[in-house]
Formats: C-alpha cells, sequence, structure tokens
C-alpha cells in the first residue's frame, strides 16, 4: 500500500479518517440489513445483530486493509 | 427598533423578541424565477453572489496569465503560485507524476470552492453559496463520476470493482461480509460525505456568524441591562469571523485533498 504520498502535514490523517469511514459503514450497512431483515420479518431484535455482526467485520476488514503487516 | 428590522424575511414584524436567524437565510426571495424544460428555477442573491464570485475568479487568472513574463509581476506570481499549490502541493504529492493531468481540474475546484466559502465574510454578501446542498452535490458527484472513470479506464471495468470490492488477504467464505461494506464505503459514502462535509461546514458555519451579529445588534439596541453582553457578542463575531475563514479554505483544501487521494486510489491498483 502506498502510503507515502501525501501532502506534509497530512502524514496518516488520510487513514485513520479511512479507518473510521470503514468501522462507520459497516455499522451502517449491516445495520441498515439487519433493519431491513427486521421489516421483512417482522422481529425487533436483527437490528442490534446486524449492528454487532457489521461492527465485527469491519474492524476485521480494518486490520486486513490498513493493519501493519500491510 | 428591534433586530427583526434586519431579518424582515423571516420575523414576524412586532415580535419584541430576539429573532434568531435560520436555515431560511439560504432561501432569500428570489429576484427572477422562470421554467425551462419544466425545471423552474429561481434566481437569488445567492445566484448572483456565485455569478459574481465566480467571474472575479476567472477573471483573475484569465488576466494573470495574459501577458506572461519570465520574471513574474505580482498578479502572475500570486496566480503562479496559487496554481502550483494545487499542482505541485496535492496533485503531485497525492497521485504522483501522473497526477499532473489532473491538476486543471483540482485547481478550478479548488479555487471555485474558495472562492465561493469566503464569500461567507465577504461585506455585502456574507453568504458562501457552497451553503446551498446543491452546489457541494455536483462538485462531489464531477469527482466520483471522475475517480470512476479513472480506475475502470485505468484497470477495466471487471479488475476495478474487484479490487474496490475484494480486498485481498481475506477468506473468501468473509467476502459475504465485508463486500457490502467495501461497496457502500467506496460508492456511497465517498461522494455523500464529500458534499455533506463541504455543506454542513459552510452551514454551520454562515448560522454562527449570523446568530452573533444579529445578537450582538439585539442586544445593543433591546434597551436594558443586556447591552453589557453586546460587546462578548461583537467579540465573538470577530472571532468567529477569523474561524470561519480557516474554515472555508480548509474546507476548500480537504475537498481536493480528499478528491486526489481517490483519484490516486483508483489508480494504484494497476501494480
Amino acid at each position: 500500500m502506498t502510503d507515502g504520498r501525501q501532502p506534509s502535514g497530512l502524514s496518516g490523517a488520510n487513514e485513520g479518517w479511512a479507518v473510521v469511514g470503514t468501522l462507520f459503514a459497516g455499522v451502517v450497512v449491516w445495520g441498515g440489513i439487519g433493519w431491513l431483515i427486521d421489516l421483512w420479518l417482522d422481529t425487533t431484535f436483527v437490528k442490534a445483530i446486524g449492528v454487532l455482526v457489521g461492527l465485527a467485520t469491519a474492524i476485521y476488514l480494518v486490520i486486513v486493509k490498513y493493519g501493519n503487516t500491510g | 427598533m428591534s433586530a427583526s428590522v434586519i431579518l424582515a424575511s423571516e420575523c414576524p414584524p412586532d415580535d419584541p423578541g430576539f429573532c434568531a436567524p435560520s436555515v431560511l437565510e439560504f432561501f432569500p426571495k428570489p429576484l427572477a424565477t422562470f421554467d425551462l424544460f419544466g425545471a423552474h428555477f429561481a434566481i437569488t442573491r445567492i445566484t448572483v453572489i456565485l455569478w459574481i464570485a465566480t467571474a472575479v475568479m476567472v477573471w483573475f487568472f484569465i488576466a494573470a496569465t495574459r501577458n506572461m513574463q519570465l520574471i513574474p509581476g505580482r498578479r502572475q506570481y500570486f496566480a503562479e503560485s496559487g496554481y502550483s499549490l494545487v499542482r505541485d502541493g496535492v496533485a503531485r504529492e497525492v497521485i504522483g507524476t501522473e497526477g499532473l493531468r489532473f491538476a486543471p481540474y483540482l485547481a478550478s475546484l479548488f479555487f471555485f470552492i474558495l472562492i465561493n466559502n469566503i464569500m461567507g465574510i465577504i461585506p455585502f454578501a456574507q453568504i458562501p453559496p457552497t451553503g446551498r446542498f446543491a452546489f457541494p452535490v455536483v462538485l462531489a458527484a464531477i469527482s466520483y463520476i471522475l475517480f470512476n472513470w479513472v480506475g475502470i479506464r485505468q484497470q477495466g471495468l471487471g479488475p476495478y470493482f474487484k479490487n474496490n470490492l475484494f480486498p485481498a488477504g481475506v477468506p473468501k467464505l468473509l467476502y459475504v461480509l465485508i463486500t457490502p461494506i467495501e461497496f457502500a464505503s467506496t460508492f456511497i459514502f465517498r461522494p455523500f460525505t464529500l458534499a455533506v462535509r463541504l455543506f454542513a461546514n459552510m452551514l454551520a458555519g454562515h448560522l454562527l456568524l449570523a446568530i452573533f451579529a444579529a445578537g450582538t445588534v439585539y442586544l445593543f439596541t433591546v434597551g436594558n441591562f443586556s447591552v453589557i453582553f453586546g460587546p462578548v457578542s461583537f467579540a465573538m463575531t470577530v472571532i468567529m469571523t477569523f474561524f470561519e475563514l480557516l474554515v472555508q479554505v480548509l474546507q476548500a483544501y480537504v475537498f481536493v485533498v480528499l478528491t486526489s487521494t481517490y483519484i490516486a486510489g483508483a489508480m494504484e491498483e494497476a501494480h
């Protein structure tokens, strides 16, 4: 991953925001899918499961993409 | 005489209380309306501010590059420094030598956003057209189409989506979970946050300045002990004006840097 190319003074900030965005995206996407499943199956708890699954997946994704083995 | 005289379009005329500015600031009375191909257009003072600001910026660059000398005069020097800020400081730094062909677009983007943001603190204008959501949306849409177009052209349609949606180093089963996140993060959140970041900063900054300014007038003219808070409000107006200038320049810069980062990301997967 070529992350040496940044305007000086922004070192790492881009990656930081990408990490935050990924976590947020994970929660929103899978929370949203869980919410839709809730509407479809008339349940109430799938939202929460979706949020947790999304958060876990997003954390895993952050480690894979931005972790220190990269 | 109450503060409501100043904000006449929003406030009931006989209300003795403080009439705070609201988002209605961004919806002034139209100066002219017309319909074209079924779409309704309204020209307001914000539209005129946008035209004037953009015209000033365009005029500046045209005038500065008209009779270019080897040893630059002041106007040419400023224009060259400004362009170099984007071309070398952003395009070349973030994207690399490949990025130089995006420098014209990035520079235009930067200076367009900058001049329109700054209209938020210029007297008599004092409202940033970029605080109307449509303008950041269109700018973000152009950047969005651009970085996707560049990525698809560089890598081919299939490999571009494959590289974006299926990151390497992940067990195949987990792709079910990960791909929706990657899709949303690249193709939905990126343009959305680009637009909203600029819009929200300009909207909030403008409302902040408007409230302090209107508050200053109200506190000085309401006629009771509140007048001792008038200078506080005035000082805040001045301080926030400078802060707002910083935010305006920064948001223009951030928009362009992020666009460059997305372009760089779209191009780099090739190796």
